[in-house]
Parts: C-alpha cells; structure tokens; sequence
C-alpha cells in the first residue's frame, strides 16, 4: 500500500498481468508504458518486455486497435493505449468487429482486449480536437463491448485488472483530466468489478450521478450542498455498459430527484440514458442534467471554462431540483 | 454555383500559367512526353531551375517570408518563456522556414477558395500560414484567444484558417487532413479550374493508412495535388523510424506511378525549383507530386520546453517526451545549416541585396512582429457565451451546463 498516482496505478495492473502471461502484448503510440512514484520501482514495461511484446507504432491508431484486436483472436491476451488525439480514428473497429464478433460467429471468436481510450484533460485552449469529451457516449452504444471509466486511481488498478482478465472486448476510458490524483493504492492485484455503480455519498434528498471526469465536480458540490443542509447521494457510473440500473433506481425510489452531471455533450449523455432507465422504474420523481452544451469545445478559455459543466452549475440545478 | 465556371477559369489565369500551359500544349502537339516531370524538362532544354525566373522583388519577399516565420516563432517562445499572463501557445516551425516559404513562392496566395491555390496545414501551422499570406497580427491575436482573432478565438493555433489566402487551415490530427485535401483537388479539376492543392504533412503521416488513400486517389484520378511532406525527423517525440521503414519517404511515391522528389528543406531556392516543377505539372493536369523535404524542427514537438529566452532553440530535457528526446549535438548540427543563414547567403551571393539591407530587412520585420504581438495582446477578450454560436450556420444552441 502506498499513495499512488493514476498511471503508476494502472500501469502496476499491467506489468504484473504481463509478467504472469508471457503472451500479452501492449501497443501504444507517443505515450511510452513508463511511470514513477515516489518510494516505488520505476515500471517502464518496454524495458521489461522487450520490443517483441511491447511495440511502439507510428501515429496509427487504426493499426494499433485492430492488430490488438488480431492478437486476441489469436489467443493472446493484448491491450492498447490510444492517446485522446485519436481516440475515434479506430471506431469502426470497435464498432464493426469488437463489438459483433462474439455474436456474429455463435460465440467462437476469442477476444481478451482493452482498448484503453484517453479522453482529454478537457484542457482549455486547445479547442475542438484537443478539448473534447464525447468517446463515453460512443462507445457506450456499442452492444458486446464494455465500456468503463472509472474516477479514481484505485478504481483505475481494480478496473485495469478486471479489465485484462475479461473475456470480452473491454474499453477502458481514461479521463486524462484525472491524472494529477494521487491516492492509497495496493500493491497487489485486485479486482474491482466492471458492472457496478458506487454510492461515494449516502443520502436521502436528492441522487447526483456523473461519471469520470465529473466526479470531482460532483463530489465537490455534494460536500457544499451537504454543508448547507441538504442531503445528497452522489453516484459513480463506473461502467457505462453494462449499466447498473438496480444501483441506479434504488436511490432514486429513495430520493425521488435524479440529477445527471456529464462532461459529454448534452444529446445522448449518459446521464440521458441513467434517467431514461430510472423514468422506467420510478414513479413521480424530478428529473435533470447538467451537461456540455450540444457545442465543440471552442478554444478561447473564456467561453470554454464557462461551457464546461462544474461544482457551481451543479450546486445550482441540485437547488432548482430540490428547492 | 457558377454560372460559367470555365470562362471564369480562363479570366483569372494568371499570365505565367497562361504561357506555361500554353508551352505544354505545343510541346504535346509536336509529339513531345506529356510528362512533365523533370528528365523531360531536361530534355527541352530546361533545367528546372525555376528561382532564374524570379525578380530581385520576387527574391526578396522569400528572404522576407522566411525571417517574419523565424522572428514570430522567436517572439512567441520568448513570450510563453516570460510572460506569465501570455495564455498562447505553439507547435513553433522555426528550421523548417525555407520549405512553407519556398512552396508557398510557387502558389496563387488571394482569391478565396475558388481562385487561390489551396493549402492544407497541420498542427505546426504558424509558418504555412504567414507564407501563405496570413495577417500576422490576425493570427496573433487568435493564438492568444481574442474575439477580434483571425478565427474569432474559436480556434487556436491548431485551428487558424483563412480561406481568403487558400489557407485551408491547421488541423490537429494526424491521418485525415491529406485525404480531405485531395478532395478540394476533386472539385478544382472537375470544375476546371486551375487551382492546385498542397497539403503539408509531416513524416509521422507515413504511417497512417490516410496516406495510401491519399496518394492512391490522388494517382488515380491525376489530381492537381502536392503532397509535401517535411521530415523533421520526429513525430512528436518518436523519430521517424519507427513509424517509417524507408530512408526516404519520397520512394513511396514510385508505386502509384507519380514523381517523388527528395528536397533540400533548408534551402528556399531549393524547395521553390520542386514546388514550381509540381505546381506547373498539377495546373497543367498531369496530376499528383510527392515532395520530401528534410528538415528539422529547433523546438522541441510543442510549447517552448527546453528553450531559453532571448535564444533560438531548444536543447533541455522534454518532460512531456517521457522517455525519447533528441539529442542536443543533432539538433545543434541542423542548425549549422540555417534556413535563415542560407537564404541570407543566396540573397547577398547572387546580388539581390546586400548585407545592410538584409540587416534592415531582419530589423524592420523584427518591429512588426513586435507590434503584432503588442496589438494581439490588447485586443477584446472572447465573451462566454458565443461558445453557443457558429455550431450552424444559423442560430445559436442551447446553454446546458446549467442544468
């Protein structure tokens, strides 16, 4: 146990996966398998696995998503680090293959993959391509692939791990925004599961959902909105799908108000679908989302930093909800 | 669209594509190659020496060009070294000079998207956009997220576009733009016009399966295309051979049947005689040309990390490189072979102007880059909620952060 950074974190998953089978591959492009942590054993996994396993590709994430794709139809288990600049350039095969495989041969292709998908640090300045934050709800549609984002760099190790030893395609979103974390991580391997919601808050007045990068925001409201009297649960989604609705509609047969905060664009958020889910299984609550604007991120901070949803909006709907 | 789209063609040629075009269809009637490719250029007499055409004039404003890229690159790493309000930042193309301003030379730069020569740029846009005619205190101010900006502040540096000069704009991506480019190539020879498409791209577009798209249909269907590639050595932090197993990426060409031509990148003289061959060749519908430029970038991928104030270069550790930089004797023996120094030389040698006026000349677009920067920095700021507008052409969309 010691206080890790989010990369460090994932990255121990990683080695200890590929130290364990010698058939794993990793493939990534500009962002080299190599993290430090103070107190820690640098890990840099080209080093330790070689070239042979361990490649560094050209700027080509199409190559990068299939071929990892390709080593798990092989047999070989295999993931990949596809950093947030093209992080839909190999959608097609996620979508057309990935996803339909298992279903389109009755269930006879093998395929134990992650696709390790960085979404941006939401960076203001950058504008449409280098700030967005719209993969979750892509991916999300996908049917026989899983999509997860987890928040924390606990959750970060725990989901890794569940992530490699899944038998189905999984990808794994990594809100860069997220990487200046810094938490109690255990040294050994553990798994946390890709299926399940997290309570962060237990309360009775009002259900606030996010996920990934809002949850800082989140958490930072519901403490405010806490201080001042009201009672919030606060939810992390975790994974995005499977979704767990019975998490989900619990508290909200508890609370009857649902507030969804996502970074994502307000059209097909996940937070729509979280509310569309708990409409089907609760009766007579309230419902609203905060969101970005249907808008790329535009570059100037003046108007992105005032698109992007944080604390304060969420502080604001939470009242207009429950006021 | 037009109502007569070829005689429009016909009106605004210039005078030079006018006899060019007019050189080839006698040179084809007499039973000559077609082909205008080097070899048959030779073979006429000509030795594809093009910059013997240019006036002192024509010379000058190259030397020019190049040293308002150098001095804004220059002014702006020292701005983002010193200037902790300064918010602006840069993928700086300082080294590489001699290849936007030597293609650029080649090109029809006003006349909006229907007239200019288009040129499609990457994220290390700053010095395709100023030699493609850019308003540099537009850009300026757009590099530094002004409302009055070149883009309105909607862009950024990786963003800048100006139709109006056939700057087709930045893009931050690697794969897409090259293939998009051959596009605008599509609609320009099936509209008549003689406009070409130059898309710059950079040696990590090799690996992209964009780039046999691009090449393949640009063969295909004998698109007026320039693809020039600069090969500073690095894609971002990786060199190129890891993404690249050719020494020279020009040998790509040779399979789809279009000319691949290895450049001097640091030599302006040198790139203008390529880009004068491709262009003349694409105007005068013999389609596609492949152009490697090597060159070298003095920065490292982005920002200023490494640099130092009030000095060219950058030799410090990279932290964003992780676990691959350059090496600092490379860098240093690049810069030994200046695009700067050497136009500088050619200019003076060949008698076009002499040391003083290449002193004034450096001195007078030192001040204007200067009061670009100082006019950038007193322009409005964006107001936060046109982030809602320009989503469509009409209207604005709906403020959803609220809630």
């Amino acid at each position: 146990m010691a206080r890790k950074s989010w990369m460090y974190s994932v990255l121990e998953a990683v080695q200890y996966e590929m130290q364990q089978d010698p058939n794993m591959l990793w493939i990534f492009e500009l962002t080299p398998p190599v993290a430090s942590n103070p107190g820690k054993p640098v890990i840099n996994l080209e080093k330790e696995f070689g070239r042979g396993r361990v490649v560094n590709t050209g700027i080509d994430e199409n190559w990068m998503v299939s071929a990892t794709l390709g080593a798990g139809l092989a047999g070989s288990r295999a993931a990949t680090y596809v950093p947030y600049q093209g992080a839909c350039m190999p959608f097609q095969v996620i979508q057309n293959h990935a996803g339909k495989l298992r279903h389109m041969t009755g269930g006879k292709a093998s395929m134990p993959v992650v696709f390790v998908m960085e979404m941006t640090g939401q960076t203001p300045g950058f504008a449409g391509q280098h700030s967005d934050y719209e993969i979750d709800t892509y991916y999300a549609h996908i049917p026989g692939v899983k999509t997860v984002i987890p928040s924390t760099p606990y959750d970060a190790k725990g989901m890794m791990v569940s992530a490699l030893r899944d038998p189905n395609p999984v990808v794994y979103l990594y809100p860069a925004g997220l990487r200046e974390l810094i938490e109690e991580v255990p040294d050994e391997q553990y798994e946390v599961s890709l299926d399940k919601a997290i309570v962060r808050m237990e309360g009775s007045d009002l259900t606030i959902v996010g996920s990934g990068a809002s949850m800082p925001e989140v958490m930072k409201a519901a403490e405010a909105l806490k201080a001042e009297g009201m009672n919030v649960e606060a939810i992390d989604l975790r994974s995005l799908k499977p979704m767990d609705t019975e998490t989900l509609v619990n508290s909200v047969n508890k609370t009857k108000r649902l507030l969804t905060v996502d970074q994502s664009y307000y059209t097909l958020c996940p937070g729509a679908e979280v509310i569309a889910r708990v409409a089907e299984n609760v009766d007579g609550a309230r419902y609203k989302r905060v969101a970005f604007p249907d808008a790329p991120p535009p570059a100037s901070p003046e108007m992105f930093v005032w698109m992007r949803p944080n604390a304060d909006h969420i502080i604001g709907a939470a009242k207009k909800l429950v006021g | 669209m037009l109502d007569n789209p070829d005689h429009k063609n016909e009106e605004r040629m210039s005078p030079m594509a006018t006899s060019r075009r007019g050189f080839l269809k006698a040179a084809a009637m007499a039973g000559a190659a077609v082909s205008f490719g080097t070899s048959i250029a030779r073979a006429n007499g000509e030795i594809g020496f093009w910059a013997k055409d240019l006036t002192d004039q024509q010379l000058t404003d190259m030397f020019t060009t190049i040293l308002r890229i150098r001095w804004h690159e220059r002014t702006m790493a020292d701005k983002m070294l010193t200037d902790p309000e300064y918010r602006g930042y840069n993928h700086f193309y300082a080294g590489q000079e001699a290849v936007a301003t030597g293609v650029c030379a080649a090109l029809r730069n006003s006349g909006g998207v229907m007239q200019a020569d288009l040129a499609y740029s990457t994220h290390r846009p700053t010095g395709h956009a100023l030699a493609k005619g850019v308003d540099m205190k537009l850009m300026a101010a757009e590099n530094d997220f002004r409302a009055t900006g070149l883009n309105g502040g909607y862009a950024a540096e990786m963003h800048l576009s100006d139709p109006e000069v056939g700057f087709m704009g930045a893009d931050g991506m690697i794969g897409p733009g090259p293939v998009i480019a051959t596009g605008s190539a599509f609609a320009i020879k099936a509209r008549g016009s003689d406009q070409v498409v130059v898309n710059f791209g950079g040696d990590g577009t090799y690996a992209t399966p964009h780039f046999h798209s691009t090449l393949n249909n640009a063969a295909l269907l004998k698109l007026p295309f320039i693809y020039v590639l600069e090969n500073n050595l690095y894609h971002q932090y990786a060199h190129y051979s890891y993404s690249c197993p050719m020494k020279d990426i020009a040998d790509a060409a040779a399979p789809y049947g279009i000319p691949g031509i290895v450049v001097d990148g640091q030599d302006v003289i040198q790139v203008y005689n390529a880009a004068k061959t491709a262009v003349d060749r694409a105007r005068a519908g013999e389609g596609a040309t492949l152009i490697e430029a090597k060159t070298y970038r003095y920065y490292n991928h982005w920002g200023a990390p490494g640099a130092k104030p009030g000095e060219l270069g950058a030799f410090g550790y990279d932290p964003l490189a992780i676990s691959s930089f350059r090496p600092e004797r490379e860098v240093r023996a690049w810069m030994q072979r200046d695009p700067v120094d050497i136009a500088r030389k050619i200019m003076i040698d060949w008698g076009v102007i002499d040391a003083a006026r290449a002193e004034g000349i450096e001195a007078s677009v030192k001040q204007e880059v200067a009061d670009a920067f100082a006019w950038a920095a007193e322009q409005p700021l964006c107001k936060p909620e046109d982030g809602l507008r320009h989503v469509f052409v009409e209207g604005t969309v709906e403020a959803r952060q609220f809630g």
